[in-house]
């Protein structure tokens, strides 16, 4: 028995998805980004600075001296906190990545395991939309380079509703309000604004701009509709985003959202989430958090994701582009008792299992002994027999 | 396209597929057919299932979009985007007691059957009662069967005592808990993934929504 909502995972799933991370760990790598090691548990206090209701029910301990301790529910916060208490003489920008499992309790309806594995990366002190390119085009890279095809990166900035809702002058429903942006449940935002008698021509802006997807004019609407300097310049900023991953040859996997909103506190600008065929739920999402290190007390800005490794292994599946976890291991039937004929195809690059003589037949690929002939046995169907030369011969060592 | 439409055990409800007929969608295919069924009409796919299977459908992003109803959405709370108020299939889930209202004075502490559980727990917390949740499929049979004072359900399928005459089961609304009706909704995926779609059926939808 294993608590509810946690899972074991065995091979050849723990190959595929090492494989997986191992090619995303390249990626972060190739532009730069450092590997960072959290602890999983972390001060209660160091988590709840983001003010985040799903902590609410984060699993909690005490130490030794009655400290609260929590389970790390993202990485996001561990990786600023790092970053405020280490780096703060360093120059800028600073290039973080982690791959690490997070913990949060298990909600039938969140479609999550309550252990879930999260590769990341994050890029702090660049406030510009260069820096949000970045990180949108690393995660396309990131994406393309596993042959996930078909996939989608959402674009949308929180600082154009933030400018718009402010415009709409609620007051008390306006916590009530972004909630339901966040949902997307357009009934609810239709009768909070109706009840709140909020301006009809900043409330049309909101319907329209919620409407309008993908196209590239999308851009130009939204920008003529918008009613203040600083839903303008929210809008400029998503312009120059979305130029610069063009640029960096992602146009197609790009499509532009004004409803993606998250009611995550941190997040501060642009926004993305990533879609991939059969998958319901964002394979990865990540934006802006320019006021999260500041909780740290160091004013520096910030922009990251974080890929949802299970479900980018679900995404693969569905493509039939799950990376292979490295070569069809071999049974070798008395290998145990030759280790040193084992060693020979181990060296030569083949994984193999070593069994006693009387092992029952196991699946192929597989070796044995009949008599002084071995025999080997592919999975593709060929097979060969004779000296251990000939063996060797056949599985191309010389 | 794939749409998932939400049905009891019939075909799904008339109203929704006439709304959808305006719309543009031809569903001539689906007013005679029971679900729990999988149809390819022309070039759509219908899922006709129980509510909770068309939201859990879309979740997982093996629909376009489905329609269901608020009272499920309510109490389910699935990750999916709520785009539109269909204004059919129009319901209020009610809490209701038989007369005299025992529950109210005889308990500090109310058994309400429900198939709402969720639902039920928060309308009562968020008006700070305490009840002890009955969970029970029939929920009007509930207080004639002696297991709860009352319960929460929509109102077309209590059997409703309007008077003197009344059904002895028969209860009597005490109040209101949600106002429903048909919703479309799509997974978080939708639209990234089949934005042109959706616009398109949003569009349909929108237009034979303003006729009425």
């Amino acid at each position: 028995m294993i608590p509810e909502g946690m899972r074991d995972v065995l091979p050849p799933e723990t190959g595929q998805l090492r494989a997986i991370e191992t090619t995303l760990c390249r990626r972060f790598e190739a532009y730069g980004y450092g590997e960072v090691r959290t602890p999983w548990l972390e001060y209660a206090e160091t988590l709840e600075t983001v003010e985040d209701d799903t902590l609410e029910a984060g699993y909690r301990l005490r130490d030794q001296q009655g400290h609260e301790l929590m389970a790390r529910t993202d990485m996001t916060v561990p990786v600023a906190r790092l970053a405020a208490a280490r780096f703060r003489d360093r120059p800028l920008p600073l290039r973080f990545f982690y791959v690490a499992s997070c913990i949060r309790p298990w909600a039938p309806q969140r479609s999550q395991d309550g252990e879930f594995m999260q590769a990341g990366a994050e890029l702090l002190g660049v406030r510009s939309a260069a820096a949000d390119a970045e990180s949108v085009i690393l995660l396309c890279d990131c994406l393309a380079e596993l042959g996930l095809r078909g996939f989608r990166v959402a674009l949308g900035t929180v600082a154009f509703y933030t400018a718009l809702v402010d415009s709409l002058g609620l007051d008390d429903d306006r916590e009530k309000f972004l909630e339901a942006l966040a949902d997307r449940d357009y009934p609810l935002l239709e009768s909070i604004a109706g009840n709140a008698g909020v301006d009809q021509a900043a409330l049309t802006v909101l319907w329209r701009t919620l409407e309008l997807s993908g196209t590239r004019d999308a851009l130009g609407q939204v920008r003529k509709m918008a009613s203040s300097d600083d839903m303008d310049a929210a809008i400029r900023h998503l312009v120059d985003v979305r130029d610069l991953v063009a640029d960096a040859g992602f146009e197609d996997a790009l499509t532009l959202d004004f409803g993606l909103y998250q009611d995550l506190t941190y997040y501060s600008g642009v926004i993305f989430e990533a879609y991939a065929p059969g998958v319901g739920l964002p394979i990865a999402s990540g934006g802006r958090y320019d006021g999260l290190l500041d909780r740290f007390a160091w004013d520096i800005s910030g922009v990251g994701f974080a890929i949802a490794v299970n479900r980018l292994h679900e995404a693969l599946e569905e493509a039939g582009a799950v990376p292979s976890a490295g070569p069809a291991c071999i049974a070798f039937a008395g290998g145990l008792d030759e280790p040193a004929r084992a060693m020979d195809l181990r060296r030569a690059g083949w994984a193999v299992a070593a069994l006693p003589a009387d092992a029952p037949a196991p699946p192929r690929p597989r070796l044995h002994r009949s008599g002084s002939a071995y025999i080997l046995e592919l999975a593709d169907g060929s097979e060969a027999s004779g000296s251990w030369r000939d063996i060797l011969r056949a599985l191309g060592i010389a | 396209m794939k749409l998932g439409l939400a049905c009891d055990c019939g075909p799904p409800p008339s109203e929704v597929l006439d709304l959808l007929e305006r719309s543009g969608l031809r569903t001539a295919a689906l007013r005679a057919v029971s679900g729990p069924a999988l149809l390819h009409a022309g070039d759509t796919t219908w899922l006709l299932a129980p509510g909770a299977d068309v939201l859990e459908a879309c979740v997982r992003g093996a629909l376009d979009a489905g329609v269901a109803g608020k009272d499920l959405l309510l109490e389910l709370a699935p990750q999916v985007h709520e785009l539109l108020d269909l204004r059919v299939c129009r319901d209020v889930l009610v809490y209701a007691t038989p007369e005299p209202d025992a529950g109210a004075f005889r308990r500090g502490r109310p058994r309400v059957a429900t198939r709402y559980p969720r639902l039920t727990r928060r309308h009562f917390a968020a008006t700070g009662r305490q009840v002890e949740l009955v969970a029970f499929g029939a929920s009007p049979l509930a207080p004639g069967l002696g297991i709860a004072d009352g319960a929460v359900e929509l109102r077309r399928r209590l059997v409703l005592d309007e008077g003197s005459a009344g059904a002895p089961d028969g209860l009597r609304v005490r109040e209101e808990v949600a106002a429903c009706s048909a919703r479309l909704v799509v997974g978080r995926a939708a639209r990234a993934l089949a934005g042109e779609r959706l616009a398109e059926l949003l569009e349909g939808l929108r237009a034979s929504l303003e006729e009425l």
